[in-house]
């Protein structure tokens, strides 16, 4: 059914390659490609789907069939009729402005006759339960709904193999499950799969799935030793209390009446569903979100009516980067530059070897890396929050990123970090479980993974391989 | 501690209580370019029109949204307004800010009432090759994201002091440097956005040879006299001595 041999791709402008892979799938037979960050899986995907070399340059050697055709002599539109893609990100995927059209969009694409549309558009509704969402915008859906629907609008195609791009990283841990029974569902059905995915433990039950080894070297190299130095700078005591902090978008109270205390050398996850008001919370402690309620830092010297100076990292790193070099990037708008902190970032997050080179054109993880630099180096009195830091990042940098967080709080700042990833958070020292209905549960790391009643009252399974 | 929450500059949400909303999108085009012409006209007949349209737009339930996109755009009026008078002369002041006014309803009716989906339909209809039609569906419908974009980098350089300084002759040139920051990423992320929807969109069959849209137009009764009182109130304008 789907076939490839030794395909490797480079790219013309950075000379960076990727490959080489090789797999054999028959109907109703799935495999699991990992490898760490940066060593090219996004682009072997998109060979197997036949984006590349359709809609790349570059020079792809190697050869992919489906069935008995090499897609380099097959038309775009005639893959797509045989290989459904799942990017990475399901919101930059969208087509169309509602749910139905998006779902209609592939299958206008086939030039079906308009009752087997009707047909396929009633099955895939019905079958993801997507009937309450058909006339929304899909910008307004949940990370998981988005997820589900991206599937659907591939299934309503009915593709005989499944290529899908890091499926699972943007998802908490109930919309991942959620989403890979839908996938044993198409596998169940004869569909082949291919997963790109380093999330791995959420597969390991995955009916069949066969590992694919790598083959390819990573173009990164981190965390192949954690750094141990300490952070030059030590904070004084304080805390920040929030009280009574509501934030409302139209009518829709996203955040109502939370109250709570942080105290300076904290390092705090903020855990819940997609949706659940993380990133608000983080956005109206960092001061960019109007909110009512009062947050303020006590016990520094300062007066009580101080807002906390707390940096934030956001989602996207190219929100920021716009330099000519790594180095002017870190240092930008900075004063009087603090060296002896500079040296320690560039050390401890791996950039050393990048001072000189255009931010643009770093890896996703290393422009990530970049990002938390840049906060790290402009003067945070109080610590830092962090916006979902572990999004697409490999266990390494995981352990990399956790590591330097840990430095950080320990010198006396407080780290707050949202996420929906429950391997991280396990790391944090306090962890404050949220929804839409508010503070769930908020204590030590330990006693929260043990309360298994706040777990189902946030939403979210937690996974048998974190829980104590 | 109470701050105002910031709307969207351009508001894409559907009027679905607008008696327009279910009319065909071809009549809709059909008036909005009849009002186009409109703006040409001189300042008289411009001042006719416009009175005529806001009592269509009370009836299409859209004034309060032409009101408010009105005030989003304040700024620019009052601007052109006194340069024009204080430049030229006050009823180019008037002529300039009324065409502009104009053009601000037109779009508003057109937006508030048709989705992008709907818009790219009826450009098809009307002989438009599908790919032009979907570039613009997709221009309509990435409005709201790309403001939301530009929003995100706004946020994430003012964290790190980008237009933190007070403006003075010195800092003028650092205010113009620090666009910079704002621009090059902005460039960036609407390429990457525009890439990532040209990639899901072929694979899902975009270029097909066989596409077949699944829905249809009607144009009915209501849309003809839409179109033919639309045309009339033009053509009198124009031909009225």
């Amino acid at each position: 059914m789907l076939h490839s041999e030794n395909v490797s791709f480079s790219y013309p402008q950075t000379n960076r390659s990727c490959g080489l892979l090789s797999l054999s799938l028959h109907q109703g037979e799935s495999a699991l490609v990992h490898g760490p960050s940066g060593c090219g899986k996004s682009t072997l995907a998109r060979c197997l789907a036949g984006l590349i070399p359709h809609l790349y340059h570059g020079q792809m050697n190697g050869d992919v069939w489906i069935g008995e055709r090499n897609t380099k002599e097959m038309q775009s539109w005639e893959i797509a009729r045989e290989v459904g893609f799942v990017f990475q990100n399901p919101a930059a995927q969208m087509v169309a402005s509602t749910v139905e059209d998006e779902l209609l969009f592939g299958l206008e694409n086939l030039g079906l006759p308009k009752e087997e549309i009707k047909t396929r558009l009633d099955f895939v509704v019905d079958q993801f339960q997507l009937n309450s969402f058909l006339k929304r915008s899909p910008y307004t859906l949940s990370g998981g709904e988005q997820q589900k629907l991206s599937l659907a609008a591939i299934i309503a195609m009915q593709p005989s193999v499944l290529i899908m791009d890091e499926p699972l990283s943007m998802l908490d841990s109930s919309s991942a499950y959620e989403f890979i029974n839908l996938l044993i569902e198409q596998q169940e059905e004869g569909k082949s799969l291919v997963f790109f995915e380093h999330r791995l433990p959420y597969l390991q039950d995955f009916p069949g799935l066969k590992r694919i080894p790598p083959g390819i070297a990573s173009n990164e190299q981190p965390g192949s030793q954690i750094p141990t130095l300490p952070y030059p700078e030590k904070a004084e005591a304080y805390s920040i209390r929030v009280q009574g902090l509501t934030v409302s978008f139209g009518k829709k109270k996203i955040l109502e009446d939370l109250n709570l205390e942080f105290k300076g050398g904290e390092l705090v996850a903020l855990v819940g569903k997609n949706g659940s008001g993380k990133t608000t919370l983080l956005r109206s402690l960092a001061g960019l979100q109007p909110y009512e309620g009062s947050i303020r830092v006590l016990g520094d010297g300062q007066n009580e009516s101080d807002l906390p100076r707390l940096n934030m990292v956001f989602q996207n790193p190219d929100t920021q980067l716009f330099n000519p070099t790594v180095r002017e990037e870190i240092l930008y708008k900075i004063q009087q530059p603090n060296h002896e902190l500079y040296e320690w970032l560039i050390q401890a997050l791996k950039l050393e070897n990048y001072q000189e080179t255009q931010p643009l054109l770093l890896s996703e993880g290393e422009k990530r890396r970049l990002a938390l630099a840049i906060t790290i180096m402009h003067p945070h009195q109080h610590g830092i929050l962090l916006d979902e830091p572990s999004l697409g990042q490999d266990q390494r940098h995981k352990d990399l990123l956790i590591e330097i967080l840990k430095t950080i709080s320990q010198a006396g700042y407080l780290v707050f970090f949202a996420t929906h990833d429950i391997e991280l958070a396990a790391h944090a020292d306090r962890m404050i479980l949220i929804s839409e209905q508010g503070i769930i549960a908020d204590g030590p790391t330990r006693n929260i993974l043990q309360n298994q009643n706040a777990w189902q009252q946030a939403g979210l399974i937690l996974p048998h391989w974190i829980a104590p | 501690m109470k701050w105002k929450n910031r709307k969207p500059f351009i508001s894409t949400d559907l009027e679905e209580a607008s008696p327009l909303r279910n009319f065909d999108p071809r009549a809709k085009l059909f008036l909005s370019l009849c009002a186009s012409v409109v703006v040409m006209l001189p300042l008289q007949r411009l001042v006719i029109f416009l009175g005529i349209y806001i009592i269509f737009m009370i009836w299409a339930r859209l004034f309060s949204r032409f009101l408010k996109q009105l005030d989003k755009i304040k700024w620019v009026l009052i601007f052109l307004f006194l340069v024009d008078w204080l430049v030229v002369s006050l009823q180019l002041a008037v002529e300039v800010t009324l065409r502009l006014t104009v053009v601000t309803s037109v779009f508003t009716v057109l937006i508030a009432t048709t989705t992008p989906g709907e818009l790219a339909l009826a450009l098809e209809r009307l002989g438009l090759p599908y790919r032009f039609a979907f570039s613009i569906r997709l221009a309509f419908q990435s409005l709201s994201m790309l403001e939301q974009e530009w929003q995100a980098i706004l946020e994430a350089q003012k964290s790190r002091g980008v237009f933190s300084d007070i403006m003075n002759i010195r800092t003028i040139f650092t205010k113009v440097g620090d666009l910079v920051s704002l621009t090059v990423p902005a460039i960036v992320l609407a390429t990457r956005q525009a890439w990532v929807i040209t990639e899901s969109a072929t694979a899902r069959g975009f270029d097909s040879p066989m596409r077949k849209p699944y829905r249809q137009l009607s144009f009915t009764t209501r849309d003809w006299v839409l179109g033919i009182i639309s045309a009339g109130l033009v053509l009198t304008l124009i031909f009225w001595r």
